[in-house]
């Protein structure tokens, strides 16, 4: 005990560096993919119409996409203890040491950039002027969105409350319930972007539900993985075969749903003759651009899957972390194309 | 775990479907049309979207030839279609019609309509009496049609009154999270006799991680 004490610091400052990296890898990626792939697609200004100025032009992407972002970290930290496992305690409870904290801090960052979205959405629909509170009260009172980014908040807000009890009381506090609160903060999230008014409307919301779902367990368990276990070789010669499972899984709903999503929405919209429609507007576009980033994917996935694991499972030491990473950065750039795809016009 | 996750694809299906987010408006039609060339000038610029639009923050402006603005007071919604009465338009040209309107899935869509005016400025008091005609009857019934699609809005939308079901909702469940993890705790604390009545595979180990936790200080070596 007293040698691994000595031991410790600069080993653990080392690994929250790594750790720093990696996570800085994915916000970046997405950041400057929500910012691109925003200005590209932004509405032109039309003659005699004021517009919002370039703070919210800009703003806005880059507040939506940290949404995104801590949403997927709360997810990923909370799916940590189930992927560890609860049967060695001595191996897992460093991990969760540092894991528990850092949820309650990423979940109220999720509940402020959720707050801070609905400002700068009232701000984009009165240009010219800075919002007053009762403006943003009558955003949210008579639009969806503003109600939807509400109930994420109030989600976040419970998830940092559970979040701290796990901090006080460790794994007694089930790690279901921190898992499922997470995820329901997530179901309103899909309100903010497209949607069809047909009666196939339930299904594409369902199918939207999921990918934002299976997208947020993908991304955020990878992400936790790969920061918070790959430095220890042991425990991801157990956790990440588990994980392996769940993100087959994730991979196959996630881009079953978007397609469902994204050529649905299309061809329920009037005046959207499909097959061309993908290469001329600015969402079929994007539908190509996040397509192209999953395909991107697979070849990745599919390395660490099947070349990378098996060594893994017998404790050899492999360059997981660096292709994890490479990973994660197409992950943010698809969450980046995502926040432009909840914007862009389809027709 | 997976009793849990059914029970929260049960719960995103049921959200999914009641939650009120609707489609992305599309301009469907108009009058004038677009890229039309009019030889009396239009007195009233009518949108008609695929559905609904919401009520304020429409905007629609004109710009005629000259650069200059020429609505006549903001535009009004009627369910799917937005006027706007516009000032007398004298020089014959190219007019822009800009408009930003929400969507009725909450995002502002912009787009614009062109048409031409060939015919000369004396063309203004033979349109007098037909748009008075085309107005009057065309703002009542408008009126009318604003009051109903403001009345089916709330409707569907719910207000502020949904927002704070959503959030009591989001604190109950809170509350029964927190009831919950608590009842979990104690029986643990107490010893591990009753810890063996503990449902699920997590009870003897969560009383042990839990030790190791409380051994240590709760998350002091957070991110050192």
């Amino acid at each position: 005990m007293s040698v691994e004490r000595c031991e410790a610091p600069p080993r653990r400052r080392a690994l929250a560096r790594g750790g720093g990296v990696v996570a800085g890898v994915f916000l970046a990626c997405a950041v400057v993919s929500a910012v691109v792939a925003s200005g590209l697609t932004a509405q032109e200004a039309v003659p005699g119409i004021p517009m919002p100025g370039l703070l919210v032009a800009y703003g806005l992407p880059v507040v939506r996409v940290v949404l995104d972002l801590a949403a997927v970290a709360v997810v990923g930290m909370s799916l940590l203890p189930k992927l560890l496992g609860f049967e060695h305690p001595e191996r897992t409870e460093p991990v969760m040491r540092r894991v528990r904290p850092l949820t309650v801090t990423a979940a109220w960052v999720w509940a402020a950039s959720a707050l801070l979205t609905i400002v700068f959405q009232t701000a984009e629909l009165n240009p010219g002027s800075v919002p007053t509170p009762a403006m943003i009260a009558g955003y949210v009172d008579s639009v969806g969105t503003g109600q939807g980014l509400l109930f994420s908040a109030a989600c976040a807000l419970a998830a940092a409350g559970i979040g701290l009890m796990a901090v006080r009381f460790g794994e007694k506090v089930p790690a279901e319930l921190r898992i499922v609160v997470a995820l329901f903060g997530l179901l309103p999230i899909p309100v903010t972007g497209h949607a069809v008014n047909s009666v196939w409307h339930d299904p594409i919301m369902i199918s939207m539900e999921s990918h934002v779902m299976g997208a947020a367990a993908w991304a955020g368990g990878l992400a936790a993985v790969t920061v918070f276990v790959a430095p220890r070789r042991e425990l991801l010669a157990v956790v990440l075969p588990r994980f392996s499972r769940i993100a087959t899984v994730c991979l196959l709903v996630v881009s079953l749903s978007g397609l469902v999503t994204g050529l649905g929405t299309m061809a329920l919209t009037p005046g959207v003759e499909l097959p061309g429609a993908i290469l001329t507007s600015e969402y079929g576009l994007l539908v190509v651009a996040k397509l192209a980033l999953a395909a991107l994917l697979v070849p990745l996935a599919a390395h660490i899957r099947f070349r990378l694991l098996p060594a893994i499972r017998g404790g050899a030491a492999t360059a997981v972390v660096a292709w994890a990473t490479a990973e994660l950065a197409v992950m943010g750039l698809a969450y980046g194309v995502a926040v432009a795809i909840t914007r862009a016009s389809i027709g | 775990m997976r009793r849990l996750l059914t029970v929260l694809l049960l719960a995103s299906a049921a959200v999914g479907i009641s939650l009120p987010a609707r489609a992305h408006n599309v301009l469907i039609s108009s009058d004038p049309k677009d890229g039309a060339a009019l030889s009396a000038a239009p007195a009233l610029i009518t949108l008609v979207f695929d559905q609904a639009v919401r009520q304020g923050y429409a905007q629609v402006g004109v710009t005629g030839p000259d650069g200059a603005a020429m609505a006549d007071g903001a535009a009004s919604v009627a369910a799917e279609k937005v006027t706007l009465k516009v000032k007398p338009l004298t020089a014959a040209g190219a007019y822009i019609v800009g408009y930003r309107i929400l969507s009725a899935d909450g995002h502002p869509v912009t787009g614009k309509i062109t048409f031409r005016l060939t015919g000369p400025a004396a063309a203004a008091p033979e349109t007098a009496p037909r748009t008075a005609a085309q107005t009057a009857p065309g703002t009542a019934a408008a009126s009318d049609d604003a009051d109903s699609a403001r009345a089916a809005e709330a409707a569907a939308n719910g207000g502020a009154g949904m927002a704070v079901v959503w959030i009591v909702a989001a604190l109950l469940l809170l509350a029964a999270g927190t009831g919950v993890a608590l009842r979990r705790a104690r029986p643990a604390e107490t010893g591990p006799g009753t810890n063996a009545d503990a449902p699920g595979e997590t009870g003897p180990a969560d009383a042990s991680s839990a030790d190791a936790a409380r051994e240590s200080g709760p998350g002091g070596e957070g991110r050192a």
